[in-house]
This record gives C-alpha cells, sequence and structure tokens, in this order.
C-alpha cells in the first residue's frame, strides 16, 4: 500500500503540486466570506427552548441590546457640570440612528412622580432644565433617591455615579454608536471619569480581539513550528515541506468552514491554531526517519519506501484517535464546540492525507545537494541536552517501578480529590483580560451600581377564560329572555371567539348590539357584559394585590439573601405611584387593597411622559409579569445561587393559583449553556476514551495492551483537572473543551511508545537492552513531537483574550506532563507486568 | 450692475401691506379652527371609545365619555371625562376647567383608591391614560403658545406651520397642521423633532356633521417612530343638551350625573 503509494506520487510529482496549489486556492477563496459569531447566545443551538423562552421574554417586554454609559464622579455626579453632560450626551443620544429613542433611559429623560404641593400628583421630567446651582442639583437627587425605579439604576446609591441606557435596534450598529458617544463625550469637555460597555459593545469588541487573536496568534505558531523544524533538521528546503501541509490544511479548512456558511465563534477562531502543530507531527516523525536512513547515494524513493511502511499505519492510528477526541465533542449540545470539533478532526484528517501524499513527492523532488547538506548539517542528537537527560530518565524509570506505581497511585488519588473541589463557574466578560477597558468599566459600574448583569423571573398565568366565556355565551342564548335573532347573533359571537385576548372585543360589541334593542333585551345583554368584564377582570392576575404582594416578598427574600443588588418589579411601579397618589410618605408606599385600586394606579403611571415603560414589567393583557434582577456579579455560581435560592422561596411559599414562574435574561442562559457544556463534555470524554481504548486493543491486537495505552494519558487528564481542582481554577468553557482532545492527542505517546517497545523486545528479547534502547531514539521522537505541539500552543499566551490564555497554557502543559507521564508510567507499569505481558526473558 | 438703494424703499413698501394682511389672515384662520374644533355648540356630549395598539400589535381599550360645557366662545371651558371600561378602571373621573389666561386646573377621582386629587399644573404633553393622545390632544392647546405661518393654500385646505414660543416646554420644534376649508377643522397635524423627522402624525379619519357642526368621529395618533398608534371614534354625540353647571362640579366626580351619561335616547 505504502509502496504503491510512494510510486504514484514520485510519478506524478508536478500533479500533487499542481492538485495542492489549485485545492488551496479554491479554498482561500472562501475566506473573504468569514462571518463573525460572538453572541454568546450562541452557545446555544437556535431552538433550545430556554433561549427561546428568553427572547420570546425579550419581544414580549419590549427589551432591547443596550449600550450603557457611566458617569463617575467621585465628589458626586449632583453639581451642575456632571449634570448638564449627562443632558447633553441624553439629547445626542436620542438622535443617533439606531437607537430607540422611547426606551432610552437616563436621569436626563425620565419622569418623576411626586406631590407638588398636598393634596396634588404631578408627573414631570425629572430634568426638564439643566440645574445651575449645586442646589437645585441636590433637589434632583432627592428626587431620584426616592424613586425605586431608579435608585441604584439610573444613579448610584452612593451618589458618585449615573447611568445612561442607550438601547439599539441592530447590535451591529453598535460599535459606530459607542463611537459617536464617545466622541460626544470627549467635546464635553467633562473633568468626569465615562464608560462604555453593554453586551452589543463587549460582543462587539470581543469579535475584533478574535481577528487579532487570528491574524496575530496562528502565524506566530507557525513561526515558532518553523523554527523548531529549523533546531532540529537545519535544512530549509527540508522543512519547508511540513510548513506547506500545515498552512493548506488550516486555510483548506477554514475555508471550508467558511464556505459551508458556518459563522467563526470564539471556538472555531481557534482551528488555525489547534491544527498547525497538530498538522506537521506526522511530517515530523517522516523527516525524521527519512534524515536518519538516508546516506548520501541512496535512492531517494527506496528510502521513502522504507519509511513510509514502517510509519503508514502508526501515523494512520495516531491521526485517527485525535480525530475521535475532536469528533466527540461533536456529542455536547454546544453548536460552536460541535462545529470546531467537526471541522479541527476533518483537519486532522486532511492533514494526514496531504502528508503521506505530499511529503514523498516534495521529498522525492529535492536535490542531491540539498539532502547532501542535510545529512551533513544534521545535529548529532545524541550531543544534545535532551538526550542524556532522557537516558537519566529512563534509568529512573526502570529501577524503582514499585515506587514509581505508588507515587503515581498517590497522585492519583490526590487528583481525584482535587477534582472533586472543581468549581464550575464561568463569566464571558471575564473573558476579557483583567485590563480591557470593558472589564475596568465593568468594575466600576458594578462597584457604585445595584449591578450590571441582567436575569428575569418571568412570571406567567396560566389557563384561559374562553371555555367559561363560551359556556356563559351558550347559556344566555339558550335562556327565554332574548328573541332568537338576538339568541342566533350571541351563538355566532360565541362561534367567533377564540381566545380571551379578544374578550375585550367580544364585550363591546355586546354593549353596541344593546344600543340596537329594546330596553329588556338591552338590559339583558348588558348583564352578559358584565358577568364577562368579571371574567375579564379575573384574567389580569397581575392586577391582583395578593400576586404583587407575593411578588414583593420574593424581591424582599431576594434582597435578604445579599446574593442580588437589586430587584424591581410591577408591584415597585404600583407602590411608589401609590406613595405619590396618598401622603407622599414612606408609610404610602403599600399596594392597594383591590385589583381596581391597583388598575387605576397605573392609569396614572401610563399618564406620564413615558407610559411605554409599564410594558417592560407587565404585558397589556396582565397576564405576564416580571422580576427584574440586577446583579453585580456575571459569574455563573452566582446565577446558580440565585435561581436555587428562588427554587427554595417558592417551594416554601408557594406561588399564586394558576401562576407559573420561569427565566429569561443573559446571566441565567450562561447558566444554562454551562450546565448543559458540563454534562456533555462528560459525555464526549467518556465516548472519546472508550472509542480510544477499543482502537488501541485493535492496534496492538490485544486487550492489556490497549489498557496499558490508556494509562498515561488517563493519569494525566485526571492530573490536570485535579490540579484545576487544588488551585481553585474555575472550570469555564475552555477547560470544559480541552479533556476530550488532549485524550486524542496525548494517546500519540503511548503508541509509538508501546509500538517501539514491541519492536525492540521483539528483537532484543532482554528487558535492560531494550529499555535502555527506547530512552535513546524513541524516546527522543516522542519528546520532540510534545515539543512541537507544546511550543506550536504557546503563542496563545499573547493572545488578547483569556479563553485562548487558558487553551494555550492547558494545552502546553497537558502535552509536556503527558509526554513524561507516558515514558516513566509505561516503563514502571511494563516491569511489574512484564511475564504476564511479553513472557520471560529468553 | 448694481441696484440703487432708493428702488428698495417702494419695494418694501409694496410688499408690506401684503405681508401684513397675511399675517391677520394665519391668526384669523387658527382662531376659526378652535372654534370649529374645540367649541361646537355651547355644550356637547360624546361617547369615546380608544383603541391603543402599540408597536408588536397588542392592544387596549378605553371607554368614555365626555360632557363639556364652554364659559365663553374661544374661552374657558368645563369638561368631565367618566371611564367606563375596562371594568376595572370604571367610574374615575377627570376633571378639567381650561384656562385661557393660565394654566388649566385638573382634578381627578379615583374610585379604586376612594381619591379625589388634584393634578399639578404643568406640563399637559404626557400621555392621556396610556394612550398616543396626549391631555393636550384631548382638551386643546391654547392657540396662543405658538407663532403661526403660512406654509401653503389648496383649494380644500391652508396648510400652517406652528413653531412654539417657548421651545423649552414642548418635545416638538415645529409641527404642520392642515385646516379644511370646507369645516376649518384641523384633519391632520404632523409633529417634527429637531432633526427635523415627522415622528408624530394626528389625524381625522372621519368627519360627519352633527346637529349642523362639522364633527370629527375618528382621528388617529401615530408614533411613526415606534409604529404605535391610538385611534378614537366618537359615538352619540349631541350638542346643546343644557348641561347644568352643577354637573361639573367637584361633586361630581365621586357621584356621576348618571342622567347625563345615559346614552340610550
Amino acid at each position: 500500500m505504502a509502496d504503491k503509494l510512494i510510486e504514484l506520487v514520485t510519478a506524478k510529482r508536478k500533479l500533487v503540486y499542481w492538485g495542492l496549489l489549485i485545492l488551496t486556492l479554491v479554498f482561500v477563496a472562501q475566506l473573504p466570506g468569514i462571518q463573525i459569531d460572538t453572541d454568546p447566545e450562541n452557545m446555544l443551538p437556535q431552538d433550545n427552548p430556554q433561549r427561546e423562552f428568553h427572547n420570546q421574554t425579550k419581544t414580549r417586554f419590549s427589551m432591547h441590546d443596550m449600550v450603557v454609559v457611566g458617569v463617575v464622579n467621585p465628589d458626586g455626579i449632583y453639581n451642575p457640570k456632571t449634570l448638564s453632560h449627562l443632558v447633553s450626551l441624553t439629547e445626542f443620544a436620542t438622535g443617533i440612528e439606531g437607537v430607540v429613542q422611547a426606551d432610552l433611559m437616563s436621569l436626563a429623560n425620565v419622569d418623576n412622580i411626586d406631590q407638588q404641593e398636598p393634596g396634588t400628583i404631578r408627573f414631570e421630567w425629572m430634568m426638564k432644565t439643566v440645574p445651575q446651582t449645586d442646589e437645585q442639583a441636590r433637589e434632583i437627587r432627592d428626587k431620584a433617591e426616592r424613586l425605586p425605579l431608579l435608585y441604584n439604576t439610573l444613579v448610584s446609591g452612593d451618589g458618585q455615579a449615573a447611568a445612561l441606557y442607550v438601547p439599539i435596534t441592530d447590535k451591529n450598529q453598535s460599535y459606530a454608536i459607542a463611537q459617536q458617544l464617545r466622541s460626544k463625550i470627549s467635546e464635553l469637555d467633562s473633568q468626569d471619569e465615562w464608560h462604555i460597555t453593554g453586551l452589543p459593545v463587549a460582543e462587539d469588541r470581543f469579535g475584533y480581539e478574535m481577528f487579532v487573536q487570528m491574524g496575530i496568534s496562528a502565524p506566530l505558531a507557525g513561526l515558532t513550528i518553523f523554527i523548531l523544524l529549523w533546531v532540529f533538521f537545519r535544512n530549509i528546503p527540508f522543512i519547508i515541506a511540513p510548513m506547506i501541509v500545515a498552512m493548506a490544511t488550516v486555510l483548506i479548512t477554514m475555508g471550508l468552514l467558511i464556505g459551508m456558511g458556518f459563522t467563526v465563534h470564539i471556538m472555531s477562531s481557534m482551528i488555525a491554531i489547534f491544527l498547525m502543530p497538530i498538522a506537521v507531527v506526522d511530517s515530523v516523525h517522516i523527516l525524521s526517519e527519512f534524515a536518519d536512513r538516508y546516506k548520501p547515494g541512496d535512492e531517494v524513493k527506496k528510502v521513502l519506501k522504507e519509511v513510509m511502511g514502517h510509519l503508514f499505519t502508526p501515523m494512520l492510528f495516531t491521526s485517527i484517535t485525535s480525530t475521535v477526541g475532536f469528533l466527540s465533542l461533536m456529542i455536547t449540545p454546544i453548536p460552536p464546540v460541535q462545529i470546531f470539533g467537526a471541522f479541527v478532526g476533518f483537519g486532522i484528517m486532511l492533514a494526514y492525507l496531504l502528508t503521506v501524499i505530499f511529503v514523498p513527492a516534495y521529498l522525492s523532488g529535492l536535490s542531491e545537494k540539498t539532502l547532501l547538506n542535510l545529512t551533513q548539517k544534521l545535529p548529532d542528537e545524541s550531543q544534545s541536552k535532551l538526550a542524556p537527560a532522557l537516558v537519566r530518565l529512563g534509568r529512573l524509570a526502570g529501577s524503582h517501578a514499585k515506587l514509581w506505581l505508588a507515587g503515581f497511585i498517590a497522585l492519583f488519588a490526590l487528583a481525584v480529590w482535587g477534582i472533586s473541589q472543581i468549581q464550575i463557574n464561568d463569566n464571558p466578560v471575564r473573558w476579557f483580560k483583567a485590563d480591557h477597558e470593558l472589564r475596568i468599566a465593568d468594575r466600576v459600574l458594578n462597584e457604585h451600581f445595584a449591578g450590571t448583569y441582567d436575569a428575569y423571573l418571568v412570571m406567567q398565568q396560566q389557563g384561559d377564560a374562553s371555555a367559561d366565556v363560551k359556556a356563559l355565551l351558550a347559556e344566555i342564548a339558550d335562556s327565554e329572555e332574548l328573541s332568537q335573532n338576538t339568541a342566533n347573533w350571541l351563538l355566532q359571537q360565541q362561534q367567533q371567539f377564540d381566545a380571551s385576548s379578544s374578550l375585550s372585543t367580544l364585550i363591546s360589541a355586546i354593549y353596541d348590539k344593546g344600543f340596537e334593542l329594546d330596553m329588556d333585551e338591552s338590559d339583558r345583554l348588558t348583564e352578559l357584559a358584565l358577568e364577562l368584564e368579571k371574567l375579564e377582570s379575573q384574567s389580569k392576575a397581575f392586577l391582583n394585590p395578593a400576586v404583587l404582594n407575593y411578588m414583593s416578598g420574593l424581591q424582599q427574600h431576594l434582597k435578604d439573601s445579599g446574593l442580588v443588588g437589586k430587584s424591581n418589579s410591577l408591584s415597585d411601579i404600583v407602590k411608589t405611584v401609590n406613595r405619590e397618589l396618598r401622603s407622599g410618605e414612606d408609610k404610602d408606599f403599600a399596594l392597594p387593597d383591590t385589583a381596581n385600586g391597583v388598575s387605576q394606579t397605573l392609569l396614572q403611571y401610563q399618564s406620564s411622559h413615558r407610559p411605554q415603560d409599564l410594558w417592560h414589567f407587565v404585558t397589556p393583557d396582565y397576564r405576564q409579569s416580571l422580576i427584574w434582577l440586577q446583579l453585580t456579579s456575571g459569574d455563573n455560581k452566582d446565577m446558580t445561587a440565585v435561581v436555587a435560592l428562588v427554587k427554595d422561596y417558592i417551594a416554601a411559599n408557594p406561588l399564586p393559583d394558576g401562576l407559573q414562574t420561569d427565566w429569561a435574561g443573559k446571566a441565567y442562559l450562561n447558566v444554562v449553556w454551562q450546565q448543559q457544556m458540563v454534562e456533555g463534555m462528560l459525555d464526549s470524554l467518556v465516548s472519546a476514551f472508550v472509542i480510544v481504548m477499543l482502537m488501541m486493543m485493535l492496534l496492538f491486537r490485544s486487550v492489556s495492551f490497549g489498557i496499558l495505552a490508556m494509562l498515561p494519558l488517563t493519569l494525566t487528564i485526571t492530573l490536570i483537572y485535579g490540579l484545576i481542582g487544588w488551585i481553585g481554577k474555575d472550570y469555564d468553557m475552555p477547560i470544559a473543551v480541552l479533556s476530550a482532545l488532549t485524550l486524542g492527542l496525548s494517546v500519540d505517546f503511548a503508541i509509538h511508545f508501546i509500538e517501539r517497545f514491541r519492536a525492540t523486545w521483539a528483537k532484543q528479547q532482554n528487558w535492560q537492552q531494550s529499555l535502555k534502547l527506547m530512552f535513546e531514539e524513541p524516546a527522543r521522537a516522542i519528546s520532540r513531537n510534545a515539543i512541537v505541539i507544546a511550543m506550536g500552543f504557546t503563542p496563545l499566551l499573547f493572545a488578547p483574550l483569556v479563553p485562548y490564555i487558558t487553551v494555550g497554557v492547558f494545552l502546553a502543559s497537558i502535552m509536556a506532563i503527558s509526554a513524561l507521564v507516558t515514558l516513566v508510567m509505561l516503563p514502571s507499569v511494563m516491569a511489574l507486568t512484564r511475564k504476564w505481558l511479553f513472557g520471560s526473558d529468553k | 450692475m448694481k441696484l440703487p438703494y432708493k428702488w428698495l424703499l417702494p419695494l418694501s413698501l409694496l410688499l408690506s401691506p401684503l405681508a401684513q394682511s397675511q399675517q391677520v389672515d394665519v391668526q384669523d384662520i387658527v382662531k376659526r379652527a378652535e372654534l370649529a374644533a374645540y367649541y361646537a355648540g355651547d355644550d356637547g356630549r360624546s361617547a369615546a371609545r380608544m383603541l391603543i395598539t402599540d408597536a408588536q400589535g397588542r392592544k387596549q381599550m378605553r371607554q368614555f365619555v365626555i360632557l363639556r360645557k364652554d364659559r365663553e366662545d374661544g374661552g374657558s371651558q368645563d369638561m368631565m371625562v367618566f371611564f367606563s371600561r375596562p371594568a376595572d378602571v370604571r367610574d374615575t373621573v377627570f376633571r378639567v376647567v381650561k384656562n385661557t389666561d393660565r394654566d388649566d386646573d385638573r382634578w381627578l377621582y379615583l374610585p379604586g383608591l376612594d381619591l379625589v386629587k388634584r393634578i399639578s399644573a404643568g406640563d399637559k404633553r404626557t400621555s392621556f391614560v396610556g394612550s398616543h393622545f396626549f391631555y393636550e390632544d384631548v382638551s386643546g392647546r391654547s392657540t396662543s403658545q405658538d407663532n403661526f405661518s403660512l406654509l401653503e393654500e389648496t383649494d380644500k385646505q391652508y396648510v400652517l406651520e406652528a413653531n412654539p414660543k417657548d421651545p423649552g416646554s414642548v418635545e416638538f420644534t415645529r409641527y404642520q397642521v392642515s385646516i379644511d376649508k370646507a369645516t376649518m377643522l384641523p384633519v391632520k397635524i404632523d409633529f417634527f423633532d429637531s432633526k427635523g423627522d415627522n415622528y408624530r402624525r394626528v389625524e381625522a379619519l372621519k368627519t360627519e356633521e352633527i346637529q349642523g357642526y362639522p364633527t370629527v368621529t375618528h382621528s388617529r395618533v401615530q408614533d411613526l417612530r415606534s409604529g404605535g398608534e391610538t385611534e378614537m371614534q366618537f359615538r352619540f354625540i349631541s350638542y346643546d343638551l343644557g348641561l347644568p353647571d352643577d354637573v361639573f362640579s367637584e361633586r361630581s366626580l365621586r357621584n356621576p350625573p348618571r342622567d347625563w351619561l345615559e346614552l340610550r335616547d
């Protein structure tokens, strides 16, 4: 097979070159169509029920993506200058194209409700005109701090900060809008500190940083690998081959991904840097062996046949195991992770194909002179620092097998304990580095305000009054007091009636009909209309004081827990307006006794400049409402704690009849996809483990060798995750993704080691001698590969986003530890089980 | 060629009477339109049904009866608004005394809270019970608050432009009102913001003659920015009923004058 391949590719060398070039160009042509996806929501599939519910909630309660502007003045923002800047910026913001003017919120465009004099009520702009004196500015403070919806949301409790919430229609415009705001702020000549943040801004920055990462880290990885290869082989034309394989693999894979219409998400933006080192590994094997075997005057084709005959199968297996590790990511329910797994998996197989086709063709085309150079300049490996170290390592590994094994078992136990300490937590804002302007804005605003992370506890009334309405209509139509015509008309209405949402229309129609009829019939219809109105009123659950009172109770509980910065609800609105309708004093910050009282209070609230604000808290049919929770932390663990708290509260204090709750909000969605990922990753890890183990048994045609091959990586992965538990690093998205894929990568070392050991053993039939030989060339090859992969990932350390850095650090250390563990563990375990594995020495 | 200054003088003399007569015309149009729109008959009654539609197409309904009595034509007015639906705001009442020389007086009765409340003088460009109409659209914006000029005159309409005398007190920069020549009723008002965008439109959709008075029976306000709108239909309209003064008293807030609110003949 390998021979035929060599014959073919060396004979059709030109065809191979041109084929690869054209193939690469075809896919490179797809690259300009790149679409960046930075929406954390896309961690969940489009049809995920929680995600769908979240978006329904957004629509139902007229919520938009917000750009948040914060102004901070340590001496207090209630001074004429700061307030006038706030007014200017608010006016400017309302004029920006793409801003939802009606829902823009700032101290400068909200209403104050108060009593100008006892016995009166008044709605007026909070800041009709800019305050001219400190006195007037202080009055603004007094007013704002009396309004629970504003306090700690638009103005901070400490009086040092104010916020401007700028809702936008399309988040693709967030950058342009933020830029306009920035330039306006710089024109203001303000001494205050201004921050611009908000999810759309963060997403935009994130997309930008992703480009930076792809533009810098991937080429850097290429350069690192190039330098490493040069150190190994000292011959530029020779090492061009793996570089071409790596480049072509990356370009074709990314071109395919983009050409197939997939968006580039944070995960897929790492494809290039993953493929680069993995793609050269096979070539490194070929080059190593070729360089070792080629002597001046040899026929290149013959040497190639020998080399390929040797490597064809192990390379295939290592490629397949790596692919399996990545493909197992497709088991997770997170689409970006699935796409990442699928395309890296594809890329590895592609790299294998390109390696076995292109590299032999390329080598056979090298001139005699180049090859001569190669053999002369090739550094003597036995003189390097690596070689004696490995020999020493070999001696250590072989001599204290029992001690080593006890050590490994102890380490494993410690690691398992460490894993039990793992804290699952993530926070997309922390994907930016700590000194990033968005992290700073996030920190500052959350210090001053009740929190910039939103979650919504949505409450819905279940059931529908339709059946009752229809029954009532049928009953009245049946009564003898109505004429046949009227009865028929009623029955017709009954048939047309479909949902309680049209109840109001039905009632209007019945009243109107009454005017056409005589007094008696009309009275009968009025009675019917009144009955229907009762049903209508009953269906408006969120006018019911008992329901609002329940919400207040829950809000108080949330507040007492300290987990929530602040919560806002319809209940707060009703109480505020009611207070101003009555004495204006704190004692009247209470709910009216009746649903009619609540409804009339809200009628007043709607008589302001911003009647639409009501619909952020309740739907116009009063059957759905929400409690808006502001959290100062975007950590999933904190949101998880809030969810648990609410669940316990509802268990202890049953919801009013017919109500049901559900969560929405970005903070909650993050928790959802995190949970799915943790569970999904476990599945993918287990399945990858099983598949790789079966492949090992197949490769070695032995169950025990199959299990043996799995031991080093089992310890490595356990150790790495134990370490995460020990040092208290949060188990987050990048960490989760690493588990399954490192499995596929690190098993390579075991494959090579066992394969070579068995070959050596077959030749030597002497344990000590075999072991000694293993720590010469084979151990060097394994170490060299480990170094290439580990070093290949180090450019990620310079990436602008934290998940990239995490991936870089952990992959590099996993590769290093895994190689080391393989080299020490396999000899010691084999030493203890050698009779069973190999039979006795001859 | 240089135009001698002395030529300009007779030209400007020629123009000035024209300009002046136009000024008089505009004021007259405005006055007549105000009378037609808000002062038909000595008193009047109508049942209004308001349908508020938000940008998502969700609807809310309000139904009320308006009683009105002029103290003098074009001058002060008494007005009462009695809510009947939705049922949970039934018997809520507004009382308005419209003044020409100072801010209107406004009171409110909320039966669910058993509360009579005076609404402080101040901004009247706030929402009327959650609709897209403002208080000012219901009671009438005093024509003395704006400067008018004639933009266009067609066979059927006068189109006037109004600029607020106190721009700080309103959310618009200017508005444009079309007045039907036959009825002198304003049939369309377009409001413009500082960027020159037309963001709000008030329109008469249907006009009928009732007891000899041209009357708008169906009107609509559109929020052209968000897409929400409110339609208001008037029925059972009658004028010159001889409404007694005590109907327009504080007492009527808690004790609605049922006889005058009965819509059946």
